[in-house]
């Protein structure tokens, strides 16, 4: 599409307020707005599916005031005037998976992210799906990642000690008519697309397979290859064994500037000091357009999109054992396959995502509308689900671009930055394969800068996980018990976690000493009562290993104290 | 393997009432506590009302609890504390029940088991509070377990949703540690908690109360920093534009409590949706054959008192089990009535004196419980008050009634 296209179609829709041009292979849109959506339908006007050439966005948004990157409140210096080969910055799945195939060479890897834990944006905020591809086409980055990371996936978790579980994925069709279209599309899947897991099946089998499932289903799209994996679980699987290879990985660092001269990052500011990194590799997700801002390296824009997840009691795990969806208009295109509901490597069930536009790129907060209208759309997938058992909700923000598509490449402009950007789903799924990629043209990178790059000797991809009790034979469990006798004492009843278990999560590669990062390495807290009971307990046990009050443990962020210390501190002060 | 007559399961009030009460059967029993200490959750309430029915004194709930740790102790039962029930088989002659604890993974076998676990709180995600995740959004007995077991501050200014009464209690204790507490908000038009509760708790320490309103929103990235409030209308659904901002560093829920009853349902134990604890009958034995469940654990009682004398009932009866053919005859809930407990008397039992515990729909000013028996009232008694926050007890001689597996038996509020 040519430029004065575009301009005649966003002038049609928006009367002249939005002006597009070519600026350095983007199309560069301009303007003022005061809707947000509006923003998101012009750049999608401009835009072309999968294009290289990609949207950047700067219409004025004059509805409200987009919130700034939240940043950590403390500042230091540790990582002041320090050199790195390479500074990864963002600790999700793309971070964390580069930094440990980086591991495997002789390199100064720093991996910074500005969260107290890894996989704390989007990468802890999806449904963990390994998707089979079965809804992308040749042509696509996300195609082409899919279908490798697909296969990946089992070793990775194998090395990573991770729990993963082919389950496969049903799409259901509700109606008849629509059957010669789908076994086309099948057809088109398997042999055109290469998703050669692609089957139709019957009414009767799929019955058989998923007795719960929607029984007006008249068939369904089948994808053996489809899995479940927990995604902040790899996630920190992924770097901790890139820090027990060497990785420096330093959370609570938020990048806030670069200096860029010659079409060169020199130096990168953060609230730890500045730091002189060879190369620069940009994984921040929601936040990827600002670090490529910052860069000088802007060619793409990312437009957040929300989506909010329920997730189930293990009683309601009967329901489905696979991942399921119902599909009621034909194959429509639309940003994912609308949702679904997802058997967890834990045992629940996951329902949800939505996907709803938002300026506001850290807003994981939930509404009651989300919860209700994807409980409305998934009890058509499988009938008797109820809200009644909901433990919990949570919402996340995925990164786009306007082209739907990842961008994997090194900077346009600056010559010393990789950009892993763009990434949504399927990202989890991708993210081995890309990591691969990117390992690869690092490399590539940094010796053409004259660097001799040796063989990390020592690299092992092994990472030994904590152990997970309630998952042992009762002999095994005996044994570690009889080693540990603190993995005999259940701290959270719900899922039935040991203090022994706690600890190891305190001393692990990358201890996070808060509530929530004990809950996402060893998952005290989430059970059915949501921490009701073992909390307390947590507090106690985080503030006895690192010798501090009870009231100076944290949930998470920096000012997220649970406590405001001793009861009796006033009438101590009065004596 | 240990063989048992009886492995009771949890050491708070019900667990100890029924040790002792098997105990007395001369049977070989041993109870089972995932806690350090045996008493429960009777360790953290430290204010006063308990005992009021059963020792005719106020006590504190530590002080409750120690009259029967000293009798359970005297006794010399047999209890193993720090210990997680982890699984329970049943088979053909009684149960297995798998332990995990310091010593490691045991084995256990047992004719009978009680089901004395007590209840857990709803939570903030189970009655759909929406918003950010910060640090301060606490149950009520967490809250307690914070003030009373750790002597922790979990809060220095905080608004309470919901009107039950450990909410209540919390109310007071918070504000006698210095907290402020801006406001108890219950979506109901009336109370959830005991009438005596809002007078002690609340009237006496100016807390106010505001009925039909319910938390909307919680805001805050780290720690709690504001909630939203709402009004409700008469379907609980928040009324658009009532919309109030209260700033407060944390959340207390006291938004009602549920039987945890997770083993009786892996046993295949048949639940009543409207207690959310087993099916019972008169001898508190459950859908399946020599599980027993009492207290808290199958149905939410107001008073310990309450808790303690059933299960000592449930305790006697499991002791005495003998596996046999039942002949349950079970009850029909009629109108006005939330629920009633037991669900079913065995006709083979003594039916002399039988413990029935039920709680009104709403709230009824001069209505009569009434029992039918294929229509002929045979039983009735009138009540000024009926409100379901307030759990009413009654015990009836029904041998009087010539029950037999043909009878329709009714109970109602008319």
């Amino acid at each position: 599409m040519n430029i004065k296209k575009i301009q005649k179609r966003l002038n049609s829709s928006f009367d002249g307020k939005v002006t597009a041009s070519y600026r350095d292979n983007s199309i560069v849109l301009e303007g003022e707005l005061s809707s947000w959506d509006d923003i998101v339908k012009a750049c999608y006007t401009a835009a072309k599916r999968y294009s290289k050439t990609h949207v950047v966005n700067d219409i004025k948004f004059t509805g409200a005031e987009i919130p700034k990157m939240r940043v950590p409140d403390f500042s230091d210096k540790s990582l002041e005037g320090s050199f790195w080969d390479v500074l990864i910055i963002g600790g999700g799945i793309s971070g964390a998976s580069i930094a440990r195939e980086l591991s495997k060479w002789e390199l100064d890897v720093l991996l910074a992210d500005k969260e107290p834990d890894l996989a704390l944006q989007a990468s802890g905020r999806n449904d963990g799906e390994i998707h089979p591809g079965v809804d992308l086409s040749k042509g696509s980055l996300k195609h082409r990642y899919v279908l490798l990371g697909n296969k990946m996936y089992e070793s990775v978790c194998k090395e990573l000690s991770v729990p993963f579980e082919r389950r496969g994925q049903y799409v259901g069709f509700t109606q008849r008519w629509t059957f010669p279209f789908v076994v086309l599309y099948a057809l088109k899947k398997k042999y055109i697309d290469d998703v050669t897991d692609t089957k139709i099946i019957s009414r009767k089998n799929l019955i058989a397979a998923e007795g719960k499932i929607n029984p007006n289903f008249k068939f369904a799209l089948f994808n053996s290859s489809a899995a479940c994996v927990c995604p902040y679980g790899i996630t920190i699987a992924y770097a901790e064994n890139a820090v027990s290879n060497g990785v420096k990985v330093s959370l609570g660092t938020a990048v806030t500037g670069m200096v860029v001269e010659d079409e060169n990052i020199v130096s990168v500011s953060t609230n730890r000091g500045t730091i002189y990194p060879k190369l620069v590799i940009n994984a921040a997700g929601v936040f990827s357009e600002d670090v490529a801002k910052m860069a000088g390296d802007r060619f793409f824009s990312i437009h957040p999109r929300k989506g909010t997840d329920s997730i189930l009691d293990k009683k309601a795990g009967v329901l489905l054992n696979s991942i399921a969806a119902i599909k009621e208009t034909a194959l429509k295109r639309s940003h994912t396959k609308g949702g679904g509901v997802l058997h967890t490597v834990h045992g629940n069930l996951l329902i949800g995502p939505d996907a709803l536009e938002t300026y506001k790129k850290e807003d994981t907060a939930t509404e009651p509308s989300s919860i209700s209208k994807v409980f409305a759309k998934q009890k058509r997938t499988v009938p008797a689900l109820t809200e009644r058992d909901i433990i919990t909700y949570f919402a996340g923000v995925r990164a786009p671009t306007f082209e739907e598509d990842f961008i994997i490449e090194a900077g346009r402009k600056t010559k010393n930055i990789i950009h892993c950007a763009g990434i949504q789903s399927p990202g989890l799924t991708c993210a081995p394969a890309i990591a691969l990629d990117i390992e690869a043209k690092a490399l590539e990178m940094l010796k053409k800068d004259g660097l001799v790059i040796n063989e990390n000797k020592s690299f092992n991809p092994i990472r030994k996980a904590i152990p997970a009790l309630k998952e042992m034979a009762p002999k095994e469990r005996e044994e570690l018990i009889k080693k540990n006798p603190d993995y005999g004492v259940i701290v959270c009843r719900c899922e039935e976690i040991s203090k022994g278990e706690i600890l190891d999560a305190l001393s692990s590669p990358i201890s996070v000493p808060t509530v929530d990062g004990v809950k996402k390495r060893v998952r005290p807290g989430m059970g059915r009562c949501q921490g009701g009971f073992c909390m307390p307990l947590v507090i106690q046990i985080i503030a006895d290993y690192l010798n501090i009050p009870m009231d100076e443990v944290k949930k998470s962020y920096d000012n997220s104290s649970v406590l405001f210390g001793d009861i009796k501190e006033k009438s101590k002060e009065l004596l | 393997m240990k063989e048992y007559d009886v492995i009771i399961i949890g050491g708070g009030p019900a667990g100890l009432a029924s040790a002792i009460s098997a105990k007395d059967e001369g049977k070989d029993i041993l109870l089972i506590e995932r806690e350090v200490r045996l008493g429960g959750i009777l360790k953290q309430c430290i204010h006063d009302g308990f005992g009021l029915l059963r020792f005719n004194e106020k006590l504190s709930g530590p002080e409750y609890a120690e009259k029967y740790i000293d009798i359970f102790n005297e006794k010399k039962i047999k209890a193993l504390t720090l210990t997680f029930v982890t699984e329970i088989v049943k088979e053909e002659n009684g149960f297995t029940v798998s332990v995990v604890n310091r010593d490691g993974v045991t084995n256990l076998h047992t004719k009978t088991v009680i089901l004395a676990t007590g209840c857990r709180e709803r939570t903030a995600r189970q009655i759909f509070i929406h918003g950010t995740r910060p640090s301060g959004i606490f149950t009520a007995g967490t809250a307690q377990a914070f003030v009373n077991i750790y002597g922790q501050k979990p809060t220095k200014k905080c608004i309470i949703l919901g009107s039950g009464d450990i909410g209540l209690i919390m109310a007071r204790r918070l504000t006698l540690e210095g907290a402020e507490v801006k406001g108890v908000y219950e979506a109901k038009p009336t109370p959830s908690g005991l009438t005596r509760n809002v007078h002690q708790c609340l009237n006496d320490y100016n807390i106010p109360l505001h009925l039909s309103h319910t938390v909307t929103r919680v805001f805050g990235n780290s720690r709690l920093t504001a909630v939203e409030v709402s009004r409700v209308d008469e379907n609980m659904a928040p009324i658009k534009g009532t919309e109030q901002i209260i700033e407060c560093d944390a959340l207390i829920l006291s938004v009602g409590l549920i039987p945890e009853n997770e083993l009786a349902e892996t046993l295949g134990a048949k639940l009543n949706e409207r207690t959310k604890g087993p099916v019972c009958d008169n001898l508190y034995m459950t859908s399946v054959d020599g599980l027993f469940s009492c207290g808290n654990a199958l149905h939410v009682n107001d008073l310990v008192d309450y808790v303690s004398e059933n299960a000592a009932e449930a305790g006697k009866a499991a002791a005495n089990y003998i596996k046999s053919e039942r002949k349950l005859l079970e009850f029909s809930v009629g109108e006005n009535l939330l629920y009633i407990v037991p669900q079913s008397i065995e006709l083979e039992s003594d039916l002399s004196a039988v413990t029935v515990y039920f709680r009104s729909s709403g709230d009824f000013n001069g209505k009569k419980f009434t029992i039918k028996v294929n229509g002929d009232t045979v039983f009735e008694k009138k009540y000024a008050f009926l409100r379901p926050p307030e759990m009413e007890k009654l015990v009836i001689d029904m041998n009087k009634f010539n029950l037999n597996m043909n009878s329709r038996i009714e109970f109602s509020i008319i």
